[in-house]
């Protein structure tokens, strides 16, 4: 689509500030602090540090708190809209996990509130009010999450995949962030001071920001202001500190200047990520003076103001940018009353009155996962006519573990016993990492890590991978309950830091840049049984060219205790399983390459037509017949009955009538069972035969074909291998 | 001390599953950051975390920790000024 602007239709922000964009516009105004001793759950052991806790009413009692604080914002930023969005993409870092720490301390072991624990299930809840029937992305990328879902929102629009985004970021407070914040001795006692030169650190909060994205002709008349880029990037340097001399920020802003076609002195003001941790604050610094040099624009940080909101932080400050862009009016860094010199940074104070067209917001996370966003009003730079990305994608080379083995090993367990599941010994397949850099890493972080090396060994020339797409269903679930095991035994006394930093979704992806220093997008999505679905899809959207090799890797660990409370299928009583998949992808156009797409995702029940849109996604009924020689089905086993009709409706209304191949029959029951099945597909249209044991009717050729893999259940999903 | 530093090099390859290395390696005046041994803020983080629990020794800034995180010498003897013997 040519011509097309990217317009912020609709705002909803709730943070300790208040609810509501105007309660918070006024209290950033007019210096408010929204910092008080906790009070949302009772400390055991030692003095309460003051947190940022947003007031919410009228909740929905029976969805954890992260729900209801997206819910609301969600609800603000579609007053007056239309119809609901056509695609749901929310950044999160604590989903329920708040609700689940109330279930273990309370000993609960039937733990109704498994089912939300999810960072994903926020996103779902979120959609299925709505009835928001397309993709529904969930991202995890620490404290950068709510600016990188603007980022995959924007590239959304820009390829027509939806009309209508609502995108955002939502965490509540909870013990694991309040307690392993505190471990890494980067909370500030007295509430953060951003730039101060008495800065100790930052201050924890929670919140919502969602922004209603619509993509607009460029003859549209309206005033509304625009998304006019994001742009990503990774430090690649360290698991929490960030690179010294803020590469990674740099790269992160340059990225979002060039994609919005605005040089640098043309931005107004600057919104700093300044979370008033000593670190943060100096990098951004040499950062922000690398890109603007003399010409420093007006900059203050909120966080003085708001605390933190981690996931929440990056949307709400883009909901903030677009009110000063209307109001001329630049907010002052509350807190902030001695600003460092070290810094040479001069912030705002005080709020300034003048006219602003462009603001360029920053958010930087754990894993050293930058975003950068340029919003701008209306008609100051040209909308772009570059055509979108393509959502298909050369691969370069593979990897999977499976409770067999490596890729071999599976086709042949599949090929000689119908089964590659179970859980594969971390001593076959960590043997080629070295033992000093994965000393601190659980399994999954140890599984992630060797598909990415196996897989670059797989693909021989091309260069190393530039960025990372990583997911995963449930993310390092050893290091969650190692943190909570022991902060519960040392009735919160005690907790570990290093459980904390690796338990984060994004600890792999950011382990796998540090291995390779892809310094590119790195982005971390989780979305239960449709996580790798996800991730490819967000690959085919952001992956530029300067972004390739680019590794997309999915992975789950079971864990005996978390597994079978908070996966729906392994909770069904199944064997375990584990495993995952890797690619090394490219943008090669060469017509030998193996190609990858996902070319669908949407909501099972929120959509009447489903099945017909996907068949049209797939080029109609006699394409889907002459382009695949074999259907692989992924149904989790909690949705069999659903997931079998919805199989057996597909293939009578698209007339398939080639085999189909039930995967997770071999692969086991596990969120990543899709990426071991995808790296099977590569295999085996690149081998041209299916050998027996994959198919009920035996060994079968593809006769040049691909191979079609959908996912069923809650929603349904479509990759073509070709 | 000699038994101090003993125990702490068990504790230190122990915490921090540094797996190749045998806790006797540890020289008393090896530097702890920024030398063979690698650690890094994390490592120190977690060693604070054991150093309180287990010696009941606090080190909750980071210039104190910059102090105490030398080497093993420096580091033990630290803990037996300040060790209140209240650790668990």
């Amino acid at each position: 689509m040519n011509g097309i602007r990217i317009c912020v239709a609709g705002i909803g922000l709730i943070s300790p500030l208040g609810c509501g964009v105007s309660e918070n516009w006024i209290a950033i105004i007019t210096g408010k602090r929204g910092m008080t001793p906790l009070k949302l759950f009772p400390v055991a052991q030692g003095s309460v540090l003051p947190v940022g806790e947003a007031h919410i009413h009228r909740v929905d009692p029976g969805v954890p708190r992260t729900h209801n604080l997206a819910f609301l914002a969600a609800k603000e930023a579609l007053e007056g809209s239309p119809g609901p969005p056509d695609a749901v993409v929310i950044g999160g870092t604590t989903g329920g996990m708040l609700e689940t720490e109330n279930c273990f301390k309370a000993a609960d072991p039937a733990g109704t509130w498994f089912r939300y624990h999810s960072q994903s299930s926020v996103a779902e809840y979120v959609a299925e009010k709505l009835c928001c029937p397309g993709p529904v992305i969930t991202v995890s990328t620490a404290c950068s999450s709510g600016a990188v879902a603007i980022k995959i929102a924007v590239e959304m629009l820009r390829a027509a995949l939806a009309k209508r985004v609502l995108v955002g970021g939502a965490d509540s407070l909870c013990r694991m962030t309040y307690f392993g914040f505190r471990s890494l001795q980067l909370i500030d006692p007295a509430g953060a001071k951003p730039l101060d030169t008495a800065r100790h650190g930052m201050t924890l909060a929670e919140g919502a920001g969602m922004l209603l994205l619509e993509a607009r002709d460029e003859t549209d008349g309206d005033e509304a202001c625009e998304i006019m880029g994001a742009g990503l990037s990774c430090d690649a340097y360290h698991p929490t500190s960030p690179d010294p001399q803020g590469k990674g920020a740099l790269t992160a802003m340059k990225a979002a200047l060039e994609d919005a076609r605005v040089p640098a002195p043309a931005i107004d003001y600057i919104s700093v990520h300044g979370t008033g941790t000593v670190d943060n604050d100096l990098t951004e610094a040499r950062a922000l003076h690398a890109l603007f040099g003399e010409k420093m624009p007006p900059l203050s940080s909120m966080k003085g103001s708001m605390g933190h909101t981690l996931a929440a932080s990056g949307a709400i400050e883009a909901g903030i940018a677009v009110r000063t862009i209307r109001e001329g009016l630049m907010p002052g860094t509350t807190g902030c009353v001695q600003p460092d010199p070290r810094l040479r940074l001069n912030p705002l104070i005080e709020p300034l009155e003048r006219p602003v067209n462009t603001v360029l917001s920053n958010a930087f996370g754990f894993g050293g996962n930058n975003a950068s966003v340029v919003i701008g009003r209306r008609g100051v730079a040209h909308s772009r006519d570059t055509p979108p990305n393509s959502p298909y994608l050369a691969v370069a080379g593979s990897a999977c573990i499976s409770g067999a083995g490596d890729i071999t090993a599976t086709i042949q367990a599949v090929s000689e016993k119908g089964d590659c599941s179970g859980i594969l010994p971390e001593k076959n397949f960590c043997s080629h990492l070295r033992s000093r850099s994965i000393r601190r890493f659980r399994r999954l972080s140890r599984m992630a890590l060797s598909l990415a090396i196996s897989a670059r060994e797989d693909a021989g020339p091309p260069d190393d991978p530039v960025s990372v797409l990583f997911c995963s269903g449930w993310g390092p679930l050893s290091e969650t309950y190692s943190f909570l095991d022991r902060l519960k035994s040392s009735e919160e006394s005690f907790s570990s830091p290093t459980a904390f930093v690796n338990s984060v979704h994004n600890a792999p992806a950011g382990h796998i840049a540090v291995h390779f220093r892809a310094t590119g997008p790195n982005i971390t999505t989780t979305g239960g049984d449709y996580s790798f679905e996800q991730s490819l899809m967000t690959a085919g959207l952001v992956l530029r060219k300067s972004h390739v090799p680019a590794l997309v890797v999915g992975a789950d660990e079971f864990h005996e205790t978390l597994s079978r409370k908070f996966d729906r299928s392994v909770a069904c009583g199944v064997p375990p399983a584990d495993g995952g998949g890797a690619l090394l992808v490219t943008r090669s156009q060469r017509p030998s390459d193996t190609r990858i797409a996902a070319l669908f995702f949407e909501h099972a029940t929120n959509n009447a037509s489903t099945m017909h849109s996907l068949i049209s996604s797939l080029g109609g009924v006699e394409r889907i017949r002459t382009s695949y020689g074999a259907l692989f089905a992924g149904i989790p086993v909690a949705d069999e009955d659903l997931g079998r009709e919805q199989l057996e409706t597909f293939c009578s209304t698209a007339g398939f009538q080639g085999p189909v191949i039930r995967y997770r029959r071999f692969t086991g029951e596990f969120a990543s069972a899709s990426a071991v099945a995808a790296v099977m597909g590569v295999a085996l249209v690149r081998d041209g035969i299916v050998p027996g044991g994959f198919a009920e009717s035996g060994a079968f050729e593809l006769h040049g074909k691909g191979i079609l893999m959908l996912g069923f259940g809650k929603f349904i999903t479509a990759v073509e291998i070709i | 001390m000699k038994n101090l530093t003993d125990e702490l090099k068990q504790k230190i390859v122990q915490t921090l599953n540094l797996e190749d290395i045998e806790p006797e390696e540890i020289g008393e005046t090896d530097l702890l950051v920024g030398g063979e041994l690698g650690l890094d803020s994390i490592d120190l983080l977690e060693l604070v975390m054991m150093i309180e629990k287990d010696y009941g020794v606090k080190i909750d800034s980071e210039d104190t920790a910059k102090k105490v995180f030398v080497n093993l010498e420096i580091l033990a003897g630290y803990i037996s000024k300040h060790s209140t013997g209240a650790g668990r």
